[in-house]
């Protein structure tokens, strides 16, 4: 009977996510135009995928962004949550004003944010120069694509991020800060000593989650930059986009991506292991 | 961050859509035909509209037995692949003309040499506007709609805000390269732009290349190679490092794609750019162009190359038509787009329904579908509903036949565009690019796909 509840979840995961999944691992083995029948082609696309010098490229971009995401985009929302949980008046403005980005869709955010990077006359370069500071090319270098990107993602994706610090900070039992209050320990020792540690399963969740989500970045590089300057913000993601939708090499495109989720599982399972002692503390 | 769904994400949405429909659009066996067409305008654009429709009745009433059923999508290379797999992609899809030779080379769109022979002009179309819709062994793929040439689009406002002569627009890249300066210094916009990403920076280096003499690329022992690391893309290359950085005459902005260029040129903020005629349409109907009397267009400037590049839409039918839809397919192909550019009574009165709509564009050059006397009727034909000012165009009109006209790369043209896109950006945002080191990585690059291609 009990089995009979799982059929509407078992037949629409099957249809929407599994089947896709295996035929994509299939095709990754084929040669397609998606008329004629597929041919199979053993390695080939495999073989083709490591010969691509942009494949290289396209991994040691994707591991940067994955990296500023980490220096960047992962403490600014837990410092911002630690401070905002200590406003007393009006926390609900700034709740929804760290929230509002979210909400904004993706593309016209960027699409807005690429006006913010004009190198002529954008907001940042004109906030700067009366500061005396820039121009900056912001998108239009090799050197500072990548990180622009970074700092309009963490501003985009911030506010959720937030939102669960906030709620996991208020489960934290406020008589170890009164004791450690009287204990006489500064502010700082008790971020490090009370705060951190017991955000500590909530830390190592959305670090998890940041990593998966990093690593598959596409719509930043995709609309700021369609992977340039240089190819300096081409994504892995942006790289299968590419063989599948503009080289209409569906092959080539599927092992990517099959690649790249034994890769994310592989990420996934080491961390989650890694960090098993947390989740139980 | 993005949250994108699973890994395998972007295959699925192919694969996906070819799960639930495996049908071949076959359509009915006995009966009405229906033809599904794109080329159908959006609603927004309400005469456009109706003069489809009433040539759709038209159709309808000439060829008994074929519904007519438009669709205002275009061809989108996101979407073609899933709509194409699952058999639901119209029966006649619009395609800008950088993208036939990709979908003919993966057997994604049907020869229609045969059905098209049975017309009794066909011998006469213009051969060059069919070579870009045309495998290597002269099979046609699609019929043109309005075919250009390449030229150099300006803004005749800027330059004689600039001291230079709008009807004289420059012939040479060294003259180019001076009119971009004085615009700069005297107007303060963007005297030329070049674009640089969506693979439109190496379609545009392309023309460029051909413009001094060079070629994309050339075959090596019956293999297909890079021809390009040599001496006219360096030039070419050169002379955009000069006008970027010793110049500044090239704007702020450098990650551009055909889009951008056209709606800041609309805007006014652009002197010259590499267009067609064709991109008028865009500027008025697409980006609001107000002075529409600022847009000048001359033939592609030369320096030793006397070539450029075909340009414009064409329509094809992909793969899953029946025969018996290609069959109908070529006949309103040949109705809709050809006889219109053949015989003088069809196209009066379709430039008089267009003509109709104060934001449309009536009359704007094209090269001849078929040949300059049979142009030269139909442009008489057309003459009194003609709203836009013909002596702007008069400069490409009259140089672009002292042009070679040629066709893209033969062999995977797209992923050579790719290839030099980070070419050009190098060039327009590195003011120390090594114009050399660029295009011998490039060449190695190109060469390393090629080789692994299915030539």
């Amino acid at each position: 009977m009990a089995f009979l509840f799982l059929i509407p979840a078992f037949v629409a995961f099957g249809a929407f996510s599994y089947w896709p999944m295996i035929r994509g691992l299939l095709i990754s083995f084929q040669e397609t135009n998606l008329v004629d029948p597929a041919t199979w082609v053993g390695l080939d696309n495999f073989t083709a995928l490591l010969r691509d010098p942009l494949l290289s490229t396209a991994i040691a971009n994707t591991l940067l962004f994955v990296g500023l995401g980490l220096l960047i985009g992962f403490p600014a929302p837990l410092i911002l949550a630690t401070v905002m949980s200590t406003v007393r008046k009006g926390a609900g403005i700034y709740r929804f004003l760290v929230y509002l980005p979210v909400v904004i869709p993706p593309v016209v955010a960027i699409l807005l944010w690429k006006w913010f990077y004009d190198p002529g006359h954008g907001l940042f370069n004109e906030l700067l120069g009366l500061a005396g500071l820039g121009p900056f090319p912001w998108l239009e270098s090799p050197r500072t694509a990548m990180l622009s990107l970074v700092i309009q993602s963490t501003w985009a994706w911030m506010g959720s991020t937030v939102l669960i610090y906030l709620a996991a900070l208020v489960t934290i039992p406020a008589e170890l800060y009164e004791a450690a209050q009287m204990d006489g320990a500064s502010i700082a020792r008790r971020l490090w000593h009370i705060t951190l540690p017991q955000l500590r399963p909530t830390i190592g969740l959305l670090l998890l989650l940041q990593l998966v989500s990093t690593t598959q970045v596409f719509t930043e590089p995709y609309v700021f930059t369609d992977g340039g300057p240089e190819n300096s913000t081409l994504t892995v993601l942006l790289l299968i986009f590419r063989y599948a939708f503009r080289d209409g090499d569906y092959g080539q495109a599927a092992a990517l991506a099959f690649l790249l989720a034994i890769f994310l599982g592989l990420l996934s399972t080491i961390y989650l292991r890694a960090t098993r002692s947390w989740s139980s503390a | 961050m993005k949250k994108t769904t699973a890994a395998l994400g972007v295959a699925a949405l192919a694969t996906a859509l070819a799960a639930c429909g495996s049908s071949s659009g076959s359509g009915q066996e006995s009966g009405t035909i229906t033809l599904r067409v794109q080329g159908m305008p959006p609603a927004t654009d309400k005469p456009g509209l109706a003069a489809f429709e009433k040539m759709a009745a038209d159709f309808e009433k000439q060829n008994p037995g074929i519904a007519v059923e438009g669709s205002s999508a275009d061809y989108d290379p996101l979407t073609f692949s899933a709509k194409l797999a699952g058999g639901k992609v119209e029966d006649v899809i619009k395609v800008p003309l950088t993208e036939p030779q990709g979908l003919i080379a993966r057997k994604q769109v049907k020869p229609l040499t045969a059905e098209l022979a049975r017309w009794p002009h066909y011998k006469e179309f213009n051969p060059q506007v069919l070579r870009p819709l045309s495998d290597s062994a002269g099979q046609v793929y699609g019929v043109p709609q309005s075919p250009f040439a390449m030229g150099l689009v300006y803004n005749r406002d800027l330059f004689e805000k600039a001291g230079l002569d709008p009807d004289r627009p420059p012939a040479t890249w060294d003259e180019v390269r001076d009119h971009a300066r004085r615009i700069a210094e005297k107007t303060g916009k963007a005297g030329f732009v070049h674009e640089s990403k969506n693979n439109q920076g190496g379609w545009q280096l392309t023309k460029l290349t051909y413009a001094f003499g060079g070629d994309m690329e050339k075959q090596d022992g019956g293999s297909w190679v890079a021809a390009f690391n040599a001496e006219p893309a360096r030039q070419a290359l050169t002379l955009l490092k000069e006008m970027r950085w010793s110049d500044d005459s090239m704007g702020d902005n450098q990650l551009i794609d055909q889009n951008d260029v056209i709606k800041r040129f609309a805007a006014g903020e652009i002197g010259m750019y590499l267009g067609t005629p064709g991109t008028y349409r865009l500027a008025k109907m697409t980006y609001g162009m107000k002075d529409t009397d600022a847009f000048g267009v001359g033939p592609m400037p030369q320096a030793g190359g006397n070539a450029t590049m075909t340009g414009g839409d064409v329509y094809m039918v992909p793969r899953s038509a029946s025969a018996e839809k290609t069959a109908a397919a070529v006949k309103w192909l040949l109705f809709a787009y050809a006889q219109p550019q053949y015989d003088t009574g069809a196209a009066a009165e379709r430039a008089k329904a267009l003509a109709a709509d104060p934001n449309a564009a009536v009359g704007v050059p094209t090269l001849p579908m078929f040949d300059e006397a049979q142009q030269a009727k139909i442009d008489e034909a057309v003459k009194p509903y003609v709203n836009v000012k013909l002596e702007h165009f008069r400069p490409w009109v009259e140089g672009t036949p002292e042009l070679e006209l040629r066709a893209e790369p033969p062999v995977q043209a797209q992923a050579v565009y790719a290839v030099l896109d980070s070419v050009v950006q190098a060039v327009l945002t590195d003011k120390d690019a090594d114009v050399s080191a660029l295009l011998a990585q490039a060449e190695t690059d190109v060469n390393t796909k090629l080789a692994a291609s299915r030539q």
